[in-house]
This record gives C-alpha cells, structure tokens and sequence, in this order.
C-alpha cells in the first residue's frame, strides 16, 4: 500500500503554469510556483523520507564489507574501519558458497517457505471470508480480537505456551499419562517440525494475517452480490465469481510480498528450538548468519549471507511481479 | 497483457548477472578464488613473561583474621559475623562527575533502575557519584555485547565474563580501540593509590592484560571449579537413597528418582559433569609422547557421551531441558521437578537461602564426585577471573581516576562497613541483622542488588556464615578442600590466548552434532564421523596453534 501513497505524491503535479518568455527563468519558475503549491505535500513526506534516509539508505552502505575481512576495531571510530579493513573481493562470499552447512540452512529456509506458501498462506483468506459472512457484528469484534492477540505475543512466550501445553512435562503429556497412555512426542521431533513450526506461526498469526483481507473484502461492492442473488448465483458460485475475483489483487500482492521474503522465516521461533530437534531440522538462513556470522564477529560474512538474502529476494520479487503482470494482475508496482 | 520481456530494464539485467555470478561461485567453488583471500582471524597468543611486567604490586588488605582460610584459589571462610565494622575508604571516591554508566551481567530478575532503587540511592549517595548500572542477563549477555562492540559504543565500566571474552575475534584490537589503558594507573607501586585493587591476587591480574598491557580489572574467582553437579539431598533423603559412588549406581538412581506421573525427572543438564566423572579433560591434554590430545579423541569422551545419551534415551532427563534451549532449570531444581543438574558453584548460598524460606528442609548440596571404571575423576577449572571490568578509551585522566576509585570502593574488604553496604545495603531497609549478628536480606534487598556494584568492582572473595544458611561456608570450603587435587591443571595458564576464526567457527556446529548424538537423533556410531570432520575443518589448525603457544612459552 505504501508504495502506491508514495506513487501518488510523485505523481501530483497537473497543471503547468502559463509559459514564461525565457526557458532558464522559465524552469526557475516553475519549480518555485510548484514548491509554492505543493510544499505542504513536500513537508509531509519530508520526515518518512528522511528516516527512511537515516535508517534504511545511509546503512545500506555499510554492505561493502561483505567485500572486507571486516575488523570493526581499526583505527579511531567506525568510519576508519570501514576504510581500514582490508579488502578481499569475493573471499566471504567464497567462504559462504562452498560451506554446506549454509547451502543445508537454504535449502531448510526454502522448504519451510514452500510449506507455510501452500498450508499457511491461504488460511487467512478463508478465516476473512468466514467472518465476512457472520452478519452479528458483535459476535464478529469478539471472534477478531480473540484470534488477533496472540500476534502480540513474542515468539518466547509463544514457545513456551506449546512447550507448556504440548511439551513432555506438558498439560496433553500429563493428561495422557493420567488415562495411562503414551505421551506423544509433538516438540522434540526433527520430522514433524516444520509442521509444528506452522502450527505455531498459524496460531500466532492467522488473525493478524486477515485484517488485510478483511479490508478488501469490505470494498467489495455489495450490489454485485445482490445482482448475482437475483440472478440465482448460489453461495459458492458468489465466493468464486465474486469475492475471490475482488479478492485477487491483494492475494497477488502479498504473495510477491512473501515470495520476496522467501529466505526468511523467522528467527527467534527456531533458534529457541533448535536444541530441540537438532541443527539438521531448524537450522534456517537467519540462525545460520547468527552462529557463523555474529557469534563468530565475522561480520563480513554476515554481510555477504545477508547481500546474498536480498538479492534472492530481489530477483523473485522482479520475477514474481513480472508473471503478475502477464496474467493482468497489477502486482507490487508497473512501469508507467 | 502485453509481453514486456523485452523491455526489461538494464538494471533488472545486472541483477540477474550478480546472480549469475554466485551461481558461478557455488558451481565452480574456486573460480572466485583468483581475485578473493581468506577473511578471518589466525589468533594471537602472548607470552607469559610480557605479561608479568606490567602488573600491580600485591599489597594484602585484610581486615579480619579468618577462620577457616583459604589456600591458593579457594577463599577464606568466615564463620562469624563481626560486630565491630570498620571505614575502610575515607576519601570520597565521587568528585561529582556525570553519572558512570556501567553493564553487568546478572542471573536473576532485573532490579530496579536508578532513580527507583533505594539501594542504588544509598551506595551512590556515599561514593559521591552517582551509578547508573544496565545489568544484562547472564545467558545472553554475548547478544548485546556483540553489537555493542562492533559499534563501537561502550559505556563508562563494561563488565565481561571470562568466557564470553574467549569467544570474541580480535578482543586485542577491541581492547586497545575501546578500552582505556590501564598500565600507567596501576602497574607496578602505582596501585598503592588504589589499595584495595591492589589487594586482588596477583594469579587474577594476569589475565587482564591484553596485547602486552593492563586493560582490565579482575572479578577474582571465589573458587575454580567450573561446575558442580547439585543435587536435593533433602529429597534423596527422604526417598531413603545414597549418593551414588559410580555411574552406574548414577543412573539407577535416576530410575528411582524419576517419576513422570509426579511430573518428576531424575535429571536436567548434567552432560559437563559426567564428562568430569569419565576423567576427560576439559579441552586439550599432553599426550605421554608429546603433542596435545583434543577431549574428542579421548575415549573417556565417548563414555560420557554414551552414558548421557542413555539418560536421555531412557526418559529420565526433564522435558523442558529436551525441548527449549532457555529450560528454567534453576526453577525446576527449586520446585523438585528436577533433583539433579549442574551450576556454577556461585548458585548455591543464594538459592539456599531464598528457598529456606519456602521449604525449611530445603538442602541443596554438590553430588560428591566419583570416578568410572575405576579410574579418578578430573575436575574442570581454572583460576581465571570470572569477570573483567574494562574503562571506557578517551575520558581523560581525572575521570579515569574517578572510576577506578569507585572501583577500589567497590572491592573493600570483608569486615569493613563499604562492604557491608555493597553485599546487603542499609540495615533495617535491605537487610536484617540475625541475633549472631550475620546480615540477612528482606525481600527488598533481593530486588533491588542484583550484584549490580559486587561484578564491576573486584572484591578478594570470601566466604560468610550467614543465619539462613548456617552450614554452607564449611560446606563449601569442604568440598573444595576435598577435591582441589582433582582439579584438571591448566596447561595455558598466564598465557592469553585468542584462539584462530576457523577454530572459533567449529565449535557451534560440533556440538550441534554431539547434541544429536546425545538426543539419540543420530547413532553413537556417528561420533566417528563427527571427529573427522572436526579435525579436517579447523580441529588441526586449532592443535597446531594450541601446541605452538605452549612451545614458545617453553613448557
């Protein structure tokens, strides 16, 4: 959404004033009738802009030294480090590539994508298209903020929450043991991880991920629906000609929004189970980059994996909206 | 729908390159290498006799005669409390500065910060400075330590646990950017200025030195033992069992003691210990023919490895210890879920004295250590300083004067009234005077110290009777007495050591793979395997670093 808000302020201007004789006074001029008539637009912008300067572009620098064997500690402050440490072009991202250890956590990060991508993001389109359809609305605020709040929990809570319900000294485990069966084994093992990984993402953020479709849902003209009843649509021949067609513009959006992503999963969630099931099961890009990379203070490294991650994203999210835009989909953004 | 392959842009095109290039990486694994070196740290190691020279002059400082004292690394034991205190600081150490702002690590519930903290206000009050401490907990404390150092951004008094310091590259380039020096303050008669830093032992001073100078204060320890394998003599007791004398009989205790229907487990960590019973060394020992042997090639390793597993295997290891990595152990142990599981020595006269006030016949005690198969245990430590107090680089002599005397307050002496008030703050507020006369916390007290001046400022260890927990100074000191000759020799000790990336690298990744085996995810048979490819990746280089430090120091 923040990229069409900021679409439109670039797209503001309209009209041009009448031309001036001179074309060097002539463009002086314009540009001073135009801060004139949109400074306020400019002075909003101005502080998101500049965050986004400070926070996001200014440490975009601080890539180059995934190109250093970085030592944070040269000279008298960071800038002399930066220019201090030497440069050994592509030897991090040598280290990276032929480390299995990182290509196990990739292929990991993918494979745990690739599942939540088929069992996890399209839960929230169908918890939206429920509650859509329950017509009390009190019933409707009680349902959302129930299934929103633990999007505000933290992964430790959250993990210690499964762990204390789920866990071998758990409430099911003592349960079990007191009707005098087995307990299962739900948190230590390695094969059904990715699915409790989901099961814990989808508990923590099912309702959160819905708000978005439950917006778009409420733009949806009702008429439509009427017209269709009238013309003796059925309830699934509604939701598939009429709310999943509305729908599909923010589908399509998150979903390159996501593929975007793909290289992350999370961090906190598998660092605290990693112990758990073992490395070979949870290990992920992120704890990956933690272990080798910070623990280690080879920042350089970091930096490379971290390079590495973005350009991934990148290209998918380039791709993602390419397809997009050949099957008539606006996607993130289109070239004007 | 249009097709727009063709009008994708040039920067979409380098893109795809770049991407193409670590294609070409991975595919080609040395193609890059023509134009791309090694990053990463080969490890430095200073020699012991460079060391010595730039140390303090021990001056003793004690004020009371103990009763039980101490020998070489254990402490003196007290078992009265004195009634007549005396000033050891009469000079305000504050000359008013800003506040110091310090970082320490902590095992407990985060006390109150200054401003709503009476204890904080009451030692503050008499340095004449005020104190603004960050405390960090304890098993984390290398998250917040790593971005702070590689910001650059440390503030007045950092406080670093020993090994915490071992893991981090390059700690002698942090040392000299971040640090102040410290030698021209303190070496040699010039800390007779601070008379109390000069009174921690000479054996602690060692390790402070970085690169050939003093950067630290040391947190000497009270006691070398690395770990101890406690368990609840009070629940042995009253289920009528033994402590064991031998593995075996370990384990058939953990049968006895588990019960899952009482949500009872035998056992929680406990892996460093039984490796310490198996008589393995802790890291590297000579071999008879020369040369050092890394633990993994031990077999005693292998036993231990083999025995743990088999708690594991056998279900008699806590739930939690298997499935989170932040497992409350402490809280598990205090509430009898678990009986036995290991800890610093440092864990045992607080939580006796919190929880004899739960459970009055709560009684914590150190498993007696025994050995396998006949042979003698090895017990791992060190009498490396448990913490270092580093000085923020570039705040200009008076104010370094100042913190190091707030520091030399912080490290008075047992007996003298300063150390009253940093150990149990202000009678009647925080503590509570027992009828022998020993001081005892009121629940404010435990909240609001958290060790926030005892971890930055030294302090000679000591042990103290108190009234809630009677037995533990003749507990502590006997158990020390009675295994310090089982205590593993340190073969680097005053040689400071900072250890090659690629060793640094290894060790994550290894023991994930131990912990698969002692999961039972993967067989025994795997630890073959695991020896390998340790040695292949790093484990030789890291010998041959080991062995070159100790030939250069001649031993």
């Amino acid at each position: 959404m923040s990229t069409r808000e900021a679409a439109g302020v670039v797209a503001a201007p309209a009209t041009d004033p009448p031309a001036p004789p001179r074309p060097v006074t002539r463009r002086r001029r314009r540009l001073r009738t135009r801060l004139a008539r949109d400074w306020p637009l400019l002075a909003m912008t101005a502080p998101a802009a500049a965050l986004l300067l400070v926070f996001h572009y200014l440490p975009t620098l601080g890539n180059v030294i995934a190109f250093q064997d970085y030592n944070p500690f040269l000279g008298d402050g960071p800038l002399d480090a930066f220019l201090g440490s030497e440069w050994i072009g592509f030897g991090n991202f040598e280290a990276l590539f032929t480390d299995p250890l990182f290509w196990d956590a990739v292929r990991n990060t993918l494979t745990i994508t690739a599942f939540q991508l088929v069992f996890f993001f399209p839960l929230p389109i169908l918890l939206a298209i429920l509650l859509n359809s329950v017509v009390s609305g009190r019933v409707r605020a009680f349902v959302q903020s129930v299934v929103y709040l633990p999007h505000f929990f933290s992964w430790v809570l959250v993990v210690t929450f499964f762990v204390q319900m789920l866990g071998g000294a758990g409430l099911l485990a003592q349960e079990l043991r007191d009707a005098g069966m087995q307990p299962w084994n739900i948190m230590t093992n390695p094969d059904t991880f990715i699915v409790l990984v989901t099961g814990e993402a989808v508990w923590k953020d099912l309702g959160w991920g819905a708000i978005v479709f439950l917006a778009a849902l409420a733009a949806i003209d009702p008429n439509l629906y009427e017209a269709a009843a009238a013309d003796g649509a059925g309830r699934w021949r509604r939701l598939w000609h009429i709310t999943l067609p509305g729908l599909r513009p923010v589908i399509v959006l998150l979903l390159i929004m996501r593929l975007g992503d793909a290289l992350s999963v999370g961090f906190e969630q598998f660092i605290l189970q990693r112990d758990a099931v073992g490395r070979d099961a949870a290990e992920v890009l992120d704890t990956f980059v933690y272990y080798q990379a910070i623990v280690t203070q080879q920042w350089g490294l970091g930096a490379a994996a971290g390079l590495f991650k973005a350009m991934v994203g990148l290209a998918l999210i380039l791709t993602a909206n390419h397809v997009a835009h050949r099957l008539g989909e606006q996607g993130v953004y289109s070239r004007s | 729908m249009k097709p727009s392959l063709p009008g994708v842009s040039t920067d979409r095109r380098s893109v795809l390159r770049l991407i193409g290039l670590g294609t070409a990486a991975t595919l080609g694994g040395g193609t890059l290498a023509a134009c791309s070196k090694e990053a990463g740290s080969k490890g430095t190691a200073t020699k012991a006799d460079a060391i010595r020279s730039v140390l303090p002059t021990y001056k003793p400082a004690e004020l009371l005669k103990p009763d039980i004292p101490g020998e070489g690394p254990i402490p003196d034991g007290y078992l009265a409390y004195p009634r007549q205190l005396v000033d050891a600081v009469t000079e305000q150490p504050g000359r008013g500065g800003p506040a110091i702002r310090t970082m320490s690590p902590w095992w407990g519930p985060t006390p109150p910060t200054l401003g709503k903290n009476s204890y904080l206000a009451a030692v503050n009050a008499k340095l004449g400075v005020d104190v603004d401490p960050s405390l960090q907990d304890g098993t984390t404390y290398a998250d917040k330590l790593n971005a702070m150092l590689g910001a650059r951004d440390v503030p007045d008094l950092l406080s670093i646990p020993n090994w915490e310091v071992d893991k981090i590259a390059r700690f002698s380039d942090a040392a000299k950017a971040l640090f102040e020096d410290l030698t021209d303050h303190l070496k040699g008669d010039a800390a007779a200025t601070y008379p109390y830093l000069a009174s921690l032992p000479t054996g602690a001073w060692e390790y402070s030195v970085w690169g050939g100078r003093l950067a630290a204060v040391p947190f000497p320890t009270d006691g070398p033992f690395g770990w101890a394998l406690f368990h609840r003599k009070d629940l042995l007791d009253k289920a009528g069992l033994a402590a064991p004398t031998s593995p075996e009989e370990l384990h058939e205790l953990g049968r006895k003691l588990t019960d899952p229907a009482k949500g009872v487990w035998a056992f929680g960590t406990v892996f460093d210990m039984v490796q310490q019973f198996f008589g393995c060394q802790q890291i590297w020992r000579k071999k008879p023919g020369g040369g050092l042997e890394h633990k993994y090639e031990n077999p005693a390793f292998a036993a231990a490895l083999e025995f743990t597993a088999k708690l594991f295997a056998d279900g008699l290891v806590h739930p939690d210890t298997v499935s989170s990595k932040g497992a409350d152990e402490k809280q598990l142990f205090k509430s009898g879920k678990i009986v036995m599981y290991q800890d610093g020595l440092g864990a045992w006269q607080g939580m006796q004295s919190e929880q004899t006030k739960v459970l009055p016949s709560f009684n914590m005690q150190p498993l007696p250590v025994f050995g396998a198969n006949g042979g003698k245990p090895l017990i791992w430590g060190s009498e490396k300083p448990i913490f270092f107090t580093f000085v923020k680089k570039g705040l200009g002599k008076d104010r370094v004067g100042e913190l190091l005397r707030v520091l030399n307050w912080c490290a008075a002496p047992f007996g003298s009234r300063e150390f009253e008030l940093r150990e149990y703050g202000v009678e009647g507020k925080h503590f509570t005077r027992s009828a022998d006369g020993s001081p005892a916390l009121t629940e404010l007290g435990r909240r609001e110290m958290g060790a926030q001046y005892t971890h930055i400022g030294g302090r000679v260890p000591v042990k103290v009777r108190s009234a809630d927990t009677p037995n533990y100074v003749q507990e502590y000191l006997g158990y020390y007495n009675k295994n310090i000759g089982l205590m593993e020799k340190d073969l680097f000790a005053g040689i400071k050591l900072e250890l090659p990336a690629n060793w640094s690298k290894l060790l994550q990744p290894t023991e994930d793979k131990l912990r698969d085996i002692l999961r039972g995810r993967r067989p025994l048979s795997d630890l073959e395997a695991v020896k390998k490819e340790f040695f292949a990746t790093g484990g030789e280089e890291g010998r041959a670093f080991h062995e070159k430090a100790l030939a250069d120091n001649g031993r």
